[in-house]
């Protein structure tokens, strides 16, 4: 068994699944962070603006999946990818494993 | 030039699924699919029943190379992720030396790189055997601990500890596998419980580790392209899949093999993946490898370390 990379199964989103998945993240953050959140646009920082820890993100993406019933490919998510809301919608949309 | 004779490990049959670990441990279920999902661990080995003599006994009666050759062994190193591994006045490995016919040698405890403590063992043994000038000079490094108190079966956010041994002698010199370099970064600003620095410990972590390969490989005179595989240890997939990529090296050539059916053990890592390493065939004649390790608590370490086979 080796590791193999991974490419992302689903091209670049079409805007309806990025504004889908933005609306997702929204309603997910004060569950995720357990307080209210503020005004949350695609373009809030989740962790200097929102205090998004490395656990609470991963959180977020596996509480995704659940709500929205997709399978999302976990192996590449990195640090950069939970810049702000938008930048999470779009690895989301661009490693899905089932279809949207 | 330091050498590793022959290298054993053991690893007891049982297996515990990390929901389990995590349950006891008071892990919610969103905690245990994270470690299951995205650092890929699977499952731990644990014996239940033993104590640490028995994991360490079981490496050693694997390690056929000290047959023979235990009058020749002058140093006996218990390489510790936890200072303290046995209550007092508890001594494990004095008795099981007695027990190999290893009562002749210095029996002493190698620690303060937590998982990184393997590596240093290695190199303090190397040293040590040079400074006697003794040529038939061996050592012998034990590594393995028992997961027995949640701090030991858990590494918050980031890993499952898992039961093992490994025992692997050492020479002054010799042809394989020759020891071409060292490189260790201790990072004593670690040792502290602020949560700033926790995160600035996460956000270093896989360039660190990065950099003490990078330097090992550049003491070694060579470039990382000319490196067959690297053995890490197993603290998670993902924290790895980092360092390749700081890297630019390709993961498939890290042996993850054992990430998901043995979880993080201690100090012994690098030398079980040698094992899995030299089983599937990946160790070629004469082709450097890197075994390396991340250690943490109380501080920080970064390791390498380069062979030849």
């Amino acid at each position: 068994m080796t590791e193999q990379d991974t490419a992302p199964s689903a091209a670049a989103a079409d805007p309806a699944l990025r504004d889908r998945l933005v609306d997702s993240i929204r309603e997910l953050l004060p569950h995720v962070l357990k307080r209210e959140v503020a005004e949350v646009t695609a373009d809030t920082e989740l962790m200097d603006a929102l205090g998004l820890s490395s656990t609470t993100g991963l959180e977020l993406v596996l509480e995704l999946e659940e709500r929205l019933e997709l399978e999302i490919s976990v192996e590449e998510l990195g640090r950069d990818d939970f810049g702000t809301v938008g930048s999470l919608a779009d690895y989301v949309a661009g490693n899905l494993l089932t279809e949207a | 030039m330091t050498a590793v004779v022959a290298v054993a490990a053991y690893l007891p049959e049982g297996r515990v699924r990390i929901e389990e670990v995590a349950g006891r441990l008071g892990l919610s279920g969103m905690q245990a699919k994270i470690f299951r999902r995205y650092h890929k661990l699977g499952e731990v080995a644990l014996d239940p029943h033993g104590g640490l003599a028995d994991l360490l006994r079981g490496a050693l009666r694997r390690l056929d190379g000290l047959r023979g050759q235990e009058h020749r062994v002058r140093y006996v190193l218990h390489a510790r992720t936890f200072p303290t591994v046995v209550p007092y006045p508890h001594d494990p490995v004095g008795e099981l030396c007695e027990e190999f016919g290893l009562g002749h040698a210095a029996v002493f405890a190698v620690g303060h790189h937590a998982c990184a403590s393997g590596l240093l063992a290695v190199d303090a043994a190397g040293r040590l055997l040079a400074a006697d000038d003794d040529r038939d000079g061996l050592a012998l490094v034990l590594t393995g601990e028992k997961a027995f108190t949640g701090e030991a079966q858990l590494v918050p956010e980031t890993s499952f500890f898992g039961e093992g041994a490994a025992a692997c002698l050492v020479s002054a010199a010799g042809e394989r596998d020759r020891m071409l370099a060292y490189a260790t970064d201790p990072r004593g600003e670690f040792d502290t419980d602020d949560q700033e620095t926790a995160l600035e410990f996460q956000r270093v972590y896989a360039d660190t580790l990065a950099a003490a390969i990078t330097a090992a490989v550049g003491r070694a005179g060579l470039a990382m392209d000319e490196v067959g595989v690297i053995l890490p240890h197993n603290v998670n997939r993902v924290a790895w899949h980092q360092v390749c990529r700081t890297l630019g090296y390709p993961r498939e050539r890290v042996v993850l093999d054992n990430v998901a059916t043995t979880g993080h053990v201690f100090c012994a890592d690098g030398f079980i993946n040698y094992l899995t390493a030299r089983d599937r065939g990946l160790l070629r004649q004469g082709e450097p490898y890197v075994m390396a390790a991340a250690g943490a608590g109380s501080g920080a370490t970064f390791s390498a370390m380069v062979f030849a086979h």
